[in-house]
């Protein structure tokens, strides 16, 4: 805070963007920051709150809200305003692995509970993450961490998504020894893959993964567990094993016309062109150039691909969403502290609207049938519009088709970015874990030890599909019940 | 504690120990108090080891070095962090139920509170005995609305929180037939006999804004001895949050911060105490007497001295809570739980056979109706609630309340701010009556039917079987249940203070209310000994009733012959003038509202009137207005937390104008050692024949220097003058006649904050700014 009046002040002041449609023309990251002036001004607008909602991480009202890190926002808040930099970095690694990660692509549930936000505008939290963390990398002061003593215990982590990551790098420090085991042939899991360049640069990835090598980590990348080596070799050779394999199993549409080509998860599709990005290949897999495009899912993915197709060239691009437009501010039965459920227009949709001259979204409308020709090719899909309704009985809302509102869309390229069911079956069924209803690996109540001995399991494949900082939070959790296990006792925080 | 060096804490043995057994505490901290028993060696070295190998892991493997956040003040979530009664889902919830009027959700969020899973209190540890039978229909027991009657909103003062905030509670209490308090802060006239008006009105140290008015306009009085979360202590307003408008009702200087003095200067023992409530009780008759006394061991003895002198409510407050914009020495382990300064008052009351004689009540983190119905078992029978009902206004504990800076516009008094106030009346009514139904659902199920039956069961309470941890398995309750004794308050044996014996009401009233209804003067002569205490006190407020605060001055004489005894003319009124041949006790002119008291020897007494004290100590203590002319020297703090009126004396003991804060004061004479401790307000000119008044000056917040502003000679003269006139003084007229000569002598002592602010009004009402303009200006340019 540094400052007792700067929220009366200073104004909120967010990161600018370049504009659409001249970044549309790279992958690169489009936020330049700003100057360290404005940045402390922007620091100096926290008000060191007695009840820092901000880093509360709890449920208010149905959704989380509050960091589920507890990242000591007020402090670095704090120090950035008093230009105390290091200071600042050391309060933030307490209790964030990765700040460079969550800094670009968390959606900041911190601000979503910034006291500042109740009457105002929330303070900058996540931005003023970033700052402290890019500062660090700049100025050297983020440097291999090499633990004094080894404890001898060998774990071998699934999964080098964030939740692996994570728990990679606490068990490294508490000075146990870990093996990453990635089935991609490049770490980071959906951070590398699943999120595009311009979101999160992969060089961002790469210089985290080497500070992990260095301090002794041994990543071992293109090995698919459960395939290329079995869960028994796993459980032989190491003292614990952490399944942090995510939630790999997309949700499908089943509409008539649904087998044949055209027809991609998100995932893939995305995964094809930061491959051709980061020079693996000559041109994108998967490709939007010249097509139309229709994207399934009105989320962060479904955004991503539509900045990933406009970049590609496409032809043109809509975005199909189930659920009624969000209003554009909090609704009273929706009041701070909780998840503000508003709309957000995010980057693609921006790019569209430059682009295209309008939102690629349309609300309450989902697929009813892929159109084919003789050959097999898609040409197109009928889109149906959905209307809300609350079950009598149930209580329980539902989205019905409207009869007779069927209306053909041109497609050569159909996009499902519906989001994830769980953990793929292969790695459940190899590892003898079970699965519970949300397809998620089972484990006692709030905690992360599977049934099996030696089996641990964080991130998405023990929560389900959720976000970074989740992952990051299950990852540090999970590591503390690891050490425990295996040494008797356990000092990580 | 009231004690001032570091010195005095040696050895003084005031701390009490809560969870440590009586091996450890006669061992290493001998005759310290323990009450409930505790963790001993065993413990305190487990809790060592755990703490060092935190910071050394036993194998040496990696370990975060870095200073945990434990959030002991301010909140922190985390593994490792403190856990707080009010943290973000209890505000929350707290905040949703009572706005939104749902007493379901008010559930949740006292399911929340009453986890026990997690007792932070040692109401956590006992558990109710619930009736067989399975108890009574909710329907038979006392109606919610009358529950609410004995509910009390805690002393926040005007000035630490905001106009809005502070009315609100009061219109809210009002409507339920509850009561609000006004805090230690004055209050503005216009509240009074409305519906903002605060139905008690407390009387601190400070004796901020205590006028003749103040008190009539009350139901209860209630003198603050201490507060529960920080005892021995003085309450604290910021100078950045004494606005013009703080500082009017206040009697003081905007911009300066206002400290009331730990003890009350007329309450060294309690017998002092004793007549500072028979004072009040003259001061407003129909009112209750209420004292607040914290939570600690011996307050039994002191609620029996206090239920002796004649309260009529005791209460019992405990340590959380409180406190806003308090030192962070004061906010932790300062203060006890209520639950055990209730229980000790109740039990001590009942052996003295003085139970039935007052209301005992309590406060402290009062949160849910468990709360409520365990302070009533251990003998409480009226509740008072402050952070729970500014939570329902918006209070998010920012804990910001000592930087103006609240965002909820509640602890603040910057206009910018106070516009986002949110709060509104029926949140704080749906607090108190969700809270009073939790109570009737409790008693319904223990078979109890009224309040007044529950008070002193502690037969239907007992130590929960499996306390949360070893540790609270070392606790000893015992002494908080106590044998049973369901004793309560009866309004037969309420106390009698025999007032219609007094002067006042035997002979002063009945002869001057004739001529109230045409405010005709009248004069009236009496004889009076020592054993007439507050002389002209009741005659003072039922002018203050019936005819207001501004009659003109002299309208009503009252000539008194003989000793003056203790607090002659407390608190009376302009319009009352009270002139005394021969001398006075002690608290002469005790909250002086705007009446004017003379003193002087009889004519043929045979001693220099100059020469010789004529009144006691502390005269003149919290005057407010009036006039005040003593012919002869007057005692030790004379003039203390004056903030308004004028006196003229000729000579006085030590620490004279303590803590003044306003009002102007000639002393001809010598003065004693400590002059003008802790003065921010008004000015006092001293005749300093000898040149050495220095010496005996504490400069610490005055300036001296001659007299020689022509402003400054001519309110001189005329104070100097009306002394003569009123009291025929030989020496002022040797002054007055001599002026030429003693002018040059006499000294001026002005605070230097009330001379910045002074001059600073003055310079920007010559660019033509209205007074309040200037005022807010000043205010403003004096901050930075």
């Amino acid at each position: 805070m540094g400052k007792a009046t700067g929220f009366l002040e200073y104004e909120r002041k967010a990161v600018t963007s370049r504009a659409p449609l001249e970044r549309i023309r790279d992958y690169s990251e489009f936020h330049p920051p700003l100057n360290m002036d404005e940045r402390k001004r922007q620091a100096a607008r926290c008000m060191n709150c007695g009840v820092p909602f901000c880093q509360s991480g709890e449920n208010f009202g149905g959704g989380y809200s509050g960091c589920p890190l507890h990242n000591l926002i007020p402090e670095w808040n704090d120090e950035i305003y008093n230009g105390n930099w290091k200071v600042a970095l050391k309060r933030l690694l307490k209790t964030n692995n990765f700040p460079e990660f969550t800094g670009r692509v968390c959606p900041a549930l911190c601000e979503a509970a910034c006291t500042c936000g109740m009457d105002g505008e929330s303070v900058t939290v996540h931005d003023n993450e970033l700052t402290i963390i890019e500062k660090g990398f700049e100025n050297g002061w983020i440097t291999p961490r090499i633990p004094k003593v080894r404890s001898g215990k060998k774990v071998a982590v699934i999964g080098s998504g964030p939740s692996g990551l994570a728990v990679a790098d606490q068990l490294n420090q508490r000075g146990h020894t870990v093996t990453v085991f990635e089935k991609n042939n490049r770490p980071g899991g959906l951070l590398m893959y699943g999120i595009p360049n311009m979101k999160l640069e992969k060089s961002v990835i790469d210089r985290r993964v080497k500070l992990m090598e260095e301090e002794g980590i041994e990543f071992r990348t293109s090995v698919n567990v459960g395939i290329d080596i079995s869960a028994a070799e796993l459980e032989k050779e190491y003292d614990a094993v952490v399944l942090c394999v995510g939630s790999g199993k997309a949700r499908d549409i089943t509409v008539p016309g649904r087998e044949g080509e055209g027809v991609y998860y998100a995932v893939d599709y995305l995964t094809a062109s930061t491959k051709f990005v980061t020079g693996q290949t000559e041109s994108p897999a998967i490709t939007a150039k010249e097509k139309d495009v229709v994207v399934i899912g009105g989320g962060d993915t479904g955004n991503d691909c539509v900045g990933t197709a406009i970049r590609q060239g496409c032809r043109s691009v809509i975005q199909l969403e189930m659920m009624p437009k969000p209003p554009v501010k909090r609704t009273a039965d929706n009041p701070w502290p909780q998840w503000p459920r508003v709309l957000k227009t995010d980057y693609g949709q921006q790019e569209s609207i430059a682009v295209f001259g309008n939102d690629p979204r349309r609300y309450e409308t989902t697929v009813k049938e892929i159109i084919r020709d003789e050959n097999g090719n898609m040409t197109g899909i009928n889109t149906v519009r959905l209307s809300r309704s609350v079950d009598k009985d149930t209580g329980r809302v539902q989205m019905t088709e409207i009869q007779g509102s069927e209306e053909f869309v041109p497609c050569q390229l159909l996009l499902i970015a519906a989001g994830f069911v769980g953990c793929e079956d292969y790695i459940s069924e190899s590892f003898g874990v079970e699965t519970g209803a949300r397809g998620t690996i089972l484990s006692e109540d709030a905690h992360y030890a599977t049934g099996v001995s030696k089996l641990f399991t964080a991130g998405d494949a023990h929560r389900g599909q959720s976000l970074v900082v989740w992952a990051i939070a299950e990852g540090r959790a999970c590591a503390k019940e690891v050490d425990e296990f295996l040494m008797g006792y356990t000092n990580m925080i | 504690m009231g004690i001032s060096t570091l010195q005095s804490y040696q050895s003084a043995q005031i701390f009490e120990a809560v969870g440590i057994n009586r091996k450890v505490i006669d061992k290493y901290f001998t005759n310290t108090v323990s009450p409930v028993e505790g963790i001993g060696l065993e413990e305190i070295s487990e809790g060592v080891e755990w703490r060092h190998s935190h910071a050394f892991d036993p194998l040496e493997l990696g370990l975060d070095e870095s200073a945990d956040s434990v959030g002991s003040h301010k909140l922190r979530s985390g593994v490792n962090a403190e856990d707080h009664m009010y943290n973000p889902r209890t505000i929350i919830a707290l905040r949703d139920a009572t706005q939104s009027g749902s007493y379901e959700k008010f559930k949740e969020y006292s399911a929340m509170v009453d986890d026990e899973r997690k007792p932070h209190t040692l109401r956590g540890l006992l558990d109710f005995v619930y009736d067989e039978n399975g108890g009574i229909p909710l329907e038979e027991v006392e109606p919610a609305s009358e529950i609410v009657k004995r509910f009390k909103t805690g002393a926040m003062s005007y000035g630490s929180i905001s106009e809005e905030a502070h009315t609100t509670l009061a219109i809210a209490m009002n409507r339920l037939g509850g009561k609000s308090n006004s805090g230690e802060g004055g209050e503005d006239t216009s509240r009074f006999g409305t519906e903002k008006n605060s139905a008690i009105k407390q009387v601190a140290s400070g004796r901020f804004g205590v006028t003749s008015a103040y008190l009539c306009s009350a139901q209860d009085i209630q003198i603050k001895m201490a507060q529960g979360a920080k005892p021995g202590e003085g309450g604290h307003l910021p100078g950045k949050k004494v606005y013009p408008w703080i500082a009017k009702t206040r009697c003081s200087t905007p911009g300066v911060a206002l400290i009331s003095p730990p003890p009350h200067h007329d309450i060294y023992s309690i017998e002092d105490l004793a007549q500072l409530i028979y004072d009040l009780k003259n001061a407003n008759t129909d009112a209750r007497i209420s004292v607040k006394l914290v939570s600690e061991a011996g307050v039994g003895t002191i609620a029996a001295g206090v239920a002796k002198a004649g309260a009529e409510v005791v209460l019992i407050s405990g340590f959380d809570g409180g406190t806003g914009a308090a030192p962070k020495s004061s906010i932790q382990n300062a203060g006890l739980p209520w639950e055990l300064g209730l229980a000790e008052a109740h039990q001590t009351l009942i052996k003295n056979g003085l139970r039935s004689r007052v209301r005992l009540e309590t406060d402290g983190k009062l949160m849910s109706g468990r709360d409520l119905a365990i302070a009533c078992i251990l003998g409480a029978e009226e509740f008072g609630f402050a952070t729970a009902p500014l939570v329902t206004m918006g209070c998010v504990m920012m804990r910001v309340c000592n930087l103006d800076t609240c965002p909820v516009g509640i602890a603040t008094q910057n206009p910018e701010l106070r516009c986002r106030f949110k709060g509104k009346p029926e949140y704080v009514m749906n607090f108190m009556l969700f809270i009073a139904e939790e109570l009737r659902e409790i008693m319904a199920k223990l078979g109890i039917r009224t309040i007044d039956e529950l008070v002193g069961r502690t037969d239907l309470i007992r130590v929960r079987d499996k306390r949360i941890t070893d540790r609270a398995e070392s606790l000893d309750l015992s002494a908080l249940l106590g044998e049973l004794q369901p004793e309560h308050f009866r309004e037969e044996d309420k106390y009698d203070f025999e007032l219609d014996k007094t002067i006042d009401e035997s002979v002063l009233v009945p002869s001057f209310a004739p001529f109230f209804k045409k405010k005709k003067p009248h004069s009236v002569n009496i004889n009076v000994s020592s054993i007439n205490r507050t002389l002209g006190t009741i005659l003072g407020s039922e002018i203050t009733k019936k005819l207001g605060s501004d009659v003109k001055e002299d309208t009503y004489t009252v000539n008194a012959f003989g000793g003056g005894g203790q607090s002659f003319g407390a608190f009376i009124p302009k319009g009352l003038t009270l002139k005394l041949t021969g001398d006075a006790n002690d608290y002469f002119g005790k909250g002086l509202s705007g009446g004017k008291l003379t003193v002087t020897p009889e004519k043929n007494a045979g001693f220099v009137a100059k020469d010789n004290i004529i009144i006691g100590n502390v005269a003149l203590y919290g005057a407010t207005s009036g006039k005040a002319f003593i012919n002869g020297i007057a005692g030790e703090r004379f003039c203390v937390r004056n903030s308004g009126a004028v006196a003229v004396a000729e000579g006085c003991g030590d620490h004279g104008c303590e803590y003044m804060t306003g009002g102007r004061v000639a002393i001809l004479g010598r003065t004693g050692k400590n002059f003008a401790a802790g003065m921010s307000g008004g000015i006092a000119y001293v005749l300093d024949e000898d040149h050495d008044l220095y010496l005996r000056l504490n400069k610490q917040m005055v300036s001296m220097t001659s007299v020689s502003q022509s402003h400054d000679i001519t309110e001189l003269k005329k104070m100097i003058e009306e002394h003569v006139r009123e009291t025929d003084s030989a020496f002022g007229r040797k002054v007055l006649d001599n002026w030429e000569e003693y002018l040059p002598k006499f000294k001026k002592i002005i605070p230097h904050d009330y001379q910045a602010m002074t001059v600073a009004i003055a310079q920007f009402e010559e660019t033509g700014m209205s007074h309040e303009q200037a005022q807010m200006e000043a205010f403003c340019a004096l901050q930075k």
